[in-house]
């Protein structure tokens, strides 16, 4: 008995040690996110409490960005662009989901062969061919360029057709025999059982776009379409004077993300567990 | 199953169309355009497999950035793995703390990579650098981090896992819940140790789950992009010039986009092998 207590307390003590490790950082940027603009550099070097705890904490830095450094359009550009793609995601993959899970149909392997295809090749792989392909159709530098590649999504559609497949048919059978038309079979009856599978894919589309930075480097340039990441990247290699706007904005842009996460944590490791395993 | 033939086609036309228009089509775009080479303000030519030709035999920054790709993988990757299952083991039991750690070891996975580039490069900066006052206390000297060649790829390699080890460590977390309990009271009244049982029955148990997360891990690492653009721009001297970098540059910077589409068909390529074998691996080794 003593020996489980002592062999407890030794884990704990290393779960803490590399929970400094974590929290560090998180800690660091918020007090320096909540420091008065200035030479920020003094506070980490040489390491006391201030480091972490500012002492006169204000909001100016947000106040700034978001004012003076388009930051709030920024963020507005890959809210719209998140929240575009997360609607549209959302009905075009459950509509593929649900052919997949409940139909026979002629070419159904082949149709499900491309969708793994697209499955295994990742998204940043093909950034540079999918600028030559947005150019020539004359959307590159628009929200299109943002929206558009971003909707139909592999993994999305193989995440619903799991879902769907556990359903029992013989409900929307009744339905048809109701005479419902398939359209309300799969607005009225399937999509309000599918929640859990709804909240997934939609926690994974919006962070993937929010979380972005490649393909908005590539695809607009025009500083009206710059999205929450972008922004973020112009502050490093600045001078010293920026860092402020730099861990403000690394601040403001990690909050959504965060939120989201801490709110929906069940269908965060839910999405996780049903794409990988099973 | 309903056995019908327009309906189906319907519901799966929109992800179809825009599947093939912005996935497949950028493939086969990769493929055409890095047989073809465009001099400036001009209409391209086929060259051939000249692109590719030129890259393996007369490129010594093309083969530094595969070198440095491999290398960078070589050591994220099996890290990755090994991490993971070790906070998975640590975390995988009832105490009213375990969701804590859980919780904050996956936090990171959650923000983006850029903000985690941003914010480990002032952490690590040689000069004012978080880490090396730290250093500095702990009576260790200043390190360089990613300013020296030696210590940059490294340096990239703890940035990597510090983002998505917790990420990791959960599919090995919901692998170990699928272990039944009485394999383990099987092996208690056998009088294995804790130690045997961890090598004899976890580890094997968990194969399907490490293939898994290893071929995850090397395909998503293979396209690491956001924290070179942030913290080395490829350096110093090429020490972290990965692919997708130095694909990026050809693209954009020098604009060869023959020879950029080229690395991209040839990151592809390997991307689209590791992922049949981790088809393959998928088949369980083990039923329980």
């Amino acid at each position: 008995m003593l020996y489980r207590r002592i062999a407890e307390c030794v884990l704990v003590f290393i779960l803490c040690i590399i929970a400094l490790v974590y929290l560090v950082p998180f800690l660091w940027t918020a007090a320096s996110a909540l420091r008065p603009a200035g030479p920020m550099y003094s506070y980490a070097n040489p390491l006391t409490l201030e480091t972490f705890i500012p002492k006169n904490p204000t909001l100016q830095n947000f106040f700034h960005i978001f004012t003076k450094q388009r930051f709030g359009r920024a963020m507005f550009n890959s809210l719209f662009v998140g929240t575009s793609v997360v609607a549209l995601g959302l009905l075009v993959n459950s509509m593929a989901g649900f052919a997949f899970a409940k139909f026979d149909f002629p070419l159904k392997n082949l149709f499900f062969a491309l969708v793994l295809l697209t499955f295994m090749v990742p998204f940043e792989s093909i950034v540079i061919p999918l600028y030559v392909v947005v150019q020539r159709m004359g959307i590159s530098n628009t929200y299109s360029a943002l929206i558009l590649p971003a909707i139909a999504n592999g993994m999305a559609i193989f995440l619903f057709r799991q879902f769907f497949a556990d359903i029992p048919t013989e409900l929307l059978e009744a339905a048809r025999v109701d005479g419902a038309s398939w359209a309300r079979v799969f607005f009225q009856f399937l999509l309000p059982l599918s929640k859990p599978a709804l909240v997934s894919v939609m926690i994974m589309l919006f962070l993937f776009n929010w979380n972005a930075l490649f393909w908005p480097l590539v695809a607009v340039h025009s500083s009206d379409l710059e999205v929450v990441q972008v922004a973020v990247t112009t502050h490093v290699a600045q001078e010293e004077t920026h860092w402020a706007n730099l861990f403000s904005s690394a601040f403001a842009a990690s909050l959504p993300p965060m939120l989201l996460f801490l709110f929906l944590q069940r269908y965060f490791v839910r999405g996780i567990s049903g794409t990988g395993l099973k | 199953m309903f056995k019908e033939k327009s309906t189906p086609l319907l519901f799966l036309a929109p992800a179809i169309v825009l599947l093939v228009i912005f996935k497949l089509f950028p493939i086969g775009v990769a493929l055409w355009e890095s047989f073809r080479f465009t001099p400036i303000s001009q209409e391209s030519i086929f060259v051939g497999l000249e692109n590719y030709e030129f890259l393996f035999r007369d490129d010594p920054v093309f083969w530094n950035s595969l070198l440095v790709t491999l290398k960078y993988n070589l050591i994220i990757n099996p890290l990755n793995v090994v991490v993971a299952l070790a906070l998975a083991l640590l975390l995988n039991r009832s105490r009213p703390y375990v969701p804590f750690f859980r919780s904050l070891y996956f936090l990171p996975s959650a923000i983006s990579y850029t903000v985690v580039a941003v914010v480990w490069g002032v952490m690590l900066d040689p000069y004012y650098g978080l880490v090396n006052s730290l250093l500095a206390k702990l009576g260790f000297s200043a390190q360089p981090f990613f300013s020296s060649p030696s210590q940059s790829l490294g340096s990239l390699v703890f940035v990597g896992l510090w983002r998505s080890v917790g990420y990791w460590m959960m599919f090995y977390l919901a692998g170990l819940q699928n272990i039944p309990k009485t394999v383990y009271e099987a092996a208690d009244i056998d009088g294995a140790s804790k130690w045997q049982q961890i090598w004899k029955i976890t580890l094997p148990l968990l194969s399907r789950t490490t293939a898994f997360v290893l071929v995850s891990s090397i395909s998503f690492n293979f396209l690491t992009f956001a924290p070179v653009f942030i913290l080395t721009k490829g350096g110093p001297r090429g020490a972290t010039n990965v692919l997708m970098y130095e694909s990026y540059k050809s693209a954009f910077v020098n604009i060869d986009m023959g020879r950029a589409t080229a690395i991209s068909s040839i990151l592809l390529v390997i991307i689209i092998a590791i992922s049949f074998i981790s088809l393959r691996l998928n088949k369980a080794e083990y039923e329980y």
